[in-house]
């Protein structure tokens, strides 16, 4: 679990971080600090989750990645510079993500995820997966949940991104909520109120409970039954998009790529009604013209899903305010970003 | 179809070819420097006049430690060039309201984002786009809060077609007669440090307000006060600073002027204390001895506990004295390094000054039985910080690039303001767009041809009041030209120096103003005409100097509804509707202005307007009263239950 720090934040740090123990306080920020956590995939979006969790001064950050850079990640990935003699995704964002920030560890691992012992995983407080295919995401995630390790996920395809977190049958947090003060009270801001007023500097914290199901379970939702159909009105159609590009990565052994626009689009189309069918789902659900809009990761909603991603895992860490339970969905041609919860009974 | 990376390939030739401006290299500055790269775009003008600063680097990721104090605009670009060196960016370290950049520059490009963290200049970036007829991306960020927004010409409201709730002033007399909030100690502690360090304004007095009309029991009385103390000569007619001079800045004569004289000439005031506690003065020796009289004190001295930063320690009353004799004995020093007629300005980043608000305002809130705040607490509020962090202007900053695109795809109508939210709302929302409003028709600034009326009392009101409060500050114009509509054309405010410095001095009513006079005011940098109607008023609020008609004193932030079009979309729902519901979608963040008392690092740079307007976050009340339905009582075995 997270350590807990209890020496004093250095000067240094406190000069740093300013900005951002002004809001989510003192704990909070040493909670961060003696966090290890463990990012796989250093496309896009593991750029941005990467830089998210070092400015926010984390202990340690782990960046996995075996792939190989290509000229597609160059165009959407900051931390690789252009004249890097590094080969491996990792290890070409290793300089440039640890100067983000010195006192953070950044380390670059260049093997294969699946390839991990478990062991491995036992280091880390939190786990984020990127671009891994759905069995290793579930496989992960069981392990995680055992050993309550808190799990993340993300990707993104196109105009679109997901994010889903599972943080154990039991997460702990705090909230900060503002303090009644009663004119009898001893502690005052000021002369004697006449009336009970809500003062704006006092507050307190209230601890609550969360609970989290596995990635399983929230991918295989059975949506038979007329209680569903409710259920199924209100969930997001990205939802099954994403269900049906985590089965083209599991078929094709990548996401759908620009240059093989007509044959991917295809090859989609046909997922979908598989996906939809075998749910006995309509694919009106997913009308056809969703494949134009989730080719290659596009930049400014790597920023927006990290951005998300990165502040959850942040809050988990840090056990402060309540965590988006389970899945966050970004469209980015609505400009919608919805919380969803699947799978949880 | 084909795709350039993600994007339709005319959409993406569009990018390539386009010019775009972004004002601002701050939080969401690097951001959006780094998303627009990647998504394609080349050509990039960056602005901004600020130099780097330790506290930025939590989040303004484009800078290290090795770069303090250096140019945000120049670090930027040389960051970004590293992983994207096709790009062809211009850094400028220069403040946008410079006339240089005119309504010509701005023709440059096909558009403009703003990072701007002050509304002066996002009003001035609004009238310099729509005089140009350039779109603006609008956008803000405060702590977990964000919003982004279009502003074309014509077809969405302007910045500044809805009224913005203004900065909170607080009267002459509760800060310096009847403090009752620590705020009040700490805006009476910026004022003494200008009153003995920095320029002395009028506005800024610190000494007791005789003229204060609670404190008369008969109306008559106060103005024989404030009659008596003036014939007597005292301590109001020399100014703070000469005093101070006189005296050497001596601390103990200064200690127990401020915090014992005073406080005794206030309890002369006795009807101010009948329902209030009154203030107990403090004298420098007792204080000092604190030790020996008082053990107990012993165990409060200052130690740095374990549990908290230093910055947090509240420090006990002699540790307050003590740090006000040294700040003072500090910045005594500097001014005098600096010569004749030298004047410091307030840096919340400049320890000495930091203290000696600290100390001052410390010593004030304990005279007037208030719990004493941390240094930390007190920068915040002296220093109107915002708190903020990486992931929000990352979202934000995302989502701006989108919204680009739509305008570069010539779908303008697709645009949509965008709020982020910390939590999802009723209906699961996180990220909530909306619609964009149409043009206010009566805009004062976007309106054909804008008017307002303004009410004041020609007889007092001077006109470098009408040009610096009115005009510059209120309806944001930089280099006012005033004339009167007297058939003469009078040139009464002309922005061209030295011309109409003359006038300054001299009340309205000696220009054969009065009520129902039109002053026709031009910007034209900004290209902008206001027309100003006068209403002569005796009777406005003690302290206030003039009231726009149409402003309400505190104006509800503007109710944006969601577009419920855009939920039902040829069949496929989005589906994140609940059946049942028929509530409008009532999130609303204003745009926010961070408006941090910049660093004296910038102060070398002229900036026009500095404004200190603190942040304000609105809720709206139904919503408000929403979630606090929805919140369970604090026990610690509850579980959060999912918003459906």
């Amino acid at each position: 679990m997270v350590e807990k720090e209890e020496s004093v934040i250095s000067e240094e740090e406190a000069a740093q971080y300013d900005r951002q123990i002004r809001l989510w306080g003192l704990d909070a920020q040493k909670r961060l600090r003696g966090s290890r956590v463990l990012l796989v995939g250093m496309k896009g979006l593991g750029a941005e989750v990467a830089k998210n969790l070092i400015l926010a001064g984390v202990k340690a950050l782990t960046m996995l990645d075996h792939e190989q850079i290509t000229e597609e990640v160059t165009r959407s990935q900051f931390l690789i510079p252009v004249d890097s003699s590094e080969k491996n995704r990792a290890h070409a964002s290793l300089e440039r993500a640890q100067y983000l920030n010195p006192m953070v560890e950044v380390k670059a691992d260049n093997e294969n995820v699946e390839n991990k012992s478990d062991d491995f995983f036992l280091q880390f407080d939190a786990v984020c997966l990127t671009c891994c295919s759905r069995d290793l995401m579930i496989k992960i995630d069981q392990l995680c949940h055992k050993h309550q390790i808190k799990f993340f996920a993300g990707d993104v395809f196109g105009y679109h991104g997901f994010t889903f977190a599972d943080l154990g049958v039991e997460h702990e947090f705090v909230e900060e909520k503002p303090k009644m003060v009663k004119p009898s009270q001893e502690i005052s801001d000021g002369p004697e109120a006449k009336k009970p007023k809500i003062d704006p500097n006092e507050t307190m914290m209230v601890k609550k409970i969360s609970s989290f199901c596995q990635l399983k379970d929230a991918l295989e939702v059975d949506w038979s039954g007329e209680k569903m159909k409710n259920l199924l009105k209100r969930t997001p159609n990205d939802y099954f998009l994403l269900q049906v590009l985590l089965k083209f990565r599991t078929d094709k052994g990548r996401d759908p790529l620009p240059e093989c626009f007509p044959e991917d689009s295809e090859l989609l189309l046909q997922i979908r009604n598989d996906v939809l069918d075998s749910q006995g789902l309509s694919s009106d659900l997913l009308p056809d013209d969703f494949v134009s809009w989730c080719f290659s990761e596009m930049a400014p909603v790597c920023a927006v899903v990290g951005g998300v991603l990165g502040q959850e895992i942040v809050k988990a860490l840090s056990q402060r305010d309540a965590p988006h339970r389970n899945f966050f969905f970004f469209d980015g041609i609505k400009g919608s970003g919805v919380v969803d919860c699947l799978g949880v009974k | 179809m084909a795709l350039v990376g993600s994007l339709r390939k005319e959409l993406a030739e569009a990018v390539a070819s386009s010019r775009v401006l972004v004002v601002g290299a701050g939080g969401i500055g690097c951001e959006l420097l780094k998303n627009l790269v990647l998504s394609g775009f080349v050509h990039i003008d960056v602005i901004d006049l600020d130099t780097i600063d330790v506290s930025n680097l939590n989040r303004q990721f484009l800078f290290q430690k090795k770069h303090v104090g250096k140019s945000k605009a120049q670090i930027a670009k040389e960051s970004v060039l590293k992983f994207c060196p096709k790009a062809s960016i211009t850094a400028y370290h220069d403040s946008i309201m410079n006339p240089d950049y005119n309504v010509e520059f701005f023709r440059n490009f096909t558009l403009v984002m703003n990072a701007l963290d002050n509304r002066a200049a996002r009003n001035h970036v609004n009238r310099m786009c729509l005089a140009a007829d350039i779109p603006l991306i609008e956008s803000g960020t405060a702590g977990y809060l964000g919003q982004v927004t279009v502003i074309k010409k014509g077809v969405t409201e302007c910045y500044e077609c809805q009224p913005k709730p203004t900065q909170k002033t607080f009267p002459g007399c509760t800060i310096r007669n009847t403090p009752s909030e620590p705020i009040h100690c700490i805006v009476w502690a910026k004022y003494l440090f200008n009153q003995l360090f920095g320029e002395e304004d009028a506005d800024q007095e610190v000494s007791p307000d005789t003229a204060d009309p609670e404190a008369a029991w008969e109306p008559e009385e106060a103005a024989a006060r404030a009659g008596a103390s003036n014939k007597d000569g005292d301590i109001k007619r020399v100014s703070t600073k000469d005093w101070a001079k006189s005296t050497g800045y001596d601390t103990v004569k200064l200690f127990n002027k401020l915090f014992k004289d005073d406080i005794k000439y206030l309890l002369t005031m006795d009807k101010l204390w009948r329902k209030r506690k009154a203030p107990v003065p403090l004298d420098w020796n007792e204080v000092y001895n604190i030790d020996f009289l008082n053990a107990e004190s012993c165990d409060s001295k200052a130690e740095f506990t374990v549990v908290g930063l230093k910055d947090q320690q509240i420090l006990d009353l002699k540790s307050c004295a003590v740090l006000f004799a040294k700040s003072v004995e500090t910045l005594r020093a500097r001014l005098a390094e600096k010569g004749e007629k030298a004047e410091l300005v307030w840096d919340k980043d400049d320890p000495p000054s930091m203290d000696f608000v600290t100390a001052a305002a410390n010593l004030r809130m304990h005279i007037f039985s208030m719990n004493m705040k941390s240094k930390f607490d007190v920068k915040s509020m002296a220093g109107n910080i915002i708190p903020a962090i990486a992931t929000t202007n990352a979202v934000i900053a995302g989502l701006i690039v989108l919204e680009a695109l739509k305008i570069l795809s010539g779908t303008v109508e697709q645009c949509k303001t965008v709020f982020l939210n910390k939590q999802p709302n009723p209906r699961k929302k996180l990220l909530v767009p909306c619609a964009l409003d149409p043009p206010n028709p009566n805009c004062y600034v976007c309106a054909s041809r804008p008017e307002v009326t303004v009410k004041m009392n020609v007889n007092k009101v001077l006109v470098q009041t009408l040009q610096d409060k009115i005009l510059k500050e209120k309806f944001g114009m930089v280099a006012p030209d005033v004339q009167i509509e007297d058939g003469k054309g009078t040139i009464l405010i002309s922005s061209e120096e030295g011309e109409t410095e003359g006038n300054n001095r001299k009340c309205l009513v000696e220009f054969g103003i009065r009520n129902g006079s039109r002053l026709q005011s031009d910007d034209f940098l900004q290209d902008y005409t206001l027309l100003v109607n006068i209403v002569h008023c005796e009777d406005l609020e003690k302290d206030i100097e003039f009231e726009v008609v149409g402003d309400a004193p505190e104006k509800a932030p503007q109710k944006l509804t969601e577009d419920p079009e855009k939920n039902i979309a040829n069949g496929s729902d989005d589906g994140a509707q609940p059946s049942t519901s028929k509530a409008q979608e009532q999130d609303d963040v204003l745009i926010v202005d961070s408006d941090e008392e910049p660093s004296s690092a910038v102060s070398d740079i002229n900036m026009e307007d500095r404004t200190q307007k603190r942040k304000l976050e609105q809720e709206d009340d139904h919503i408000r009263a929403k979630r606090m339905r929805v919140e369970q009582p604090a026990d610690q075995d509850d579980d959060i239950i999912a918003l459906d």
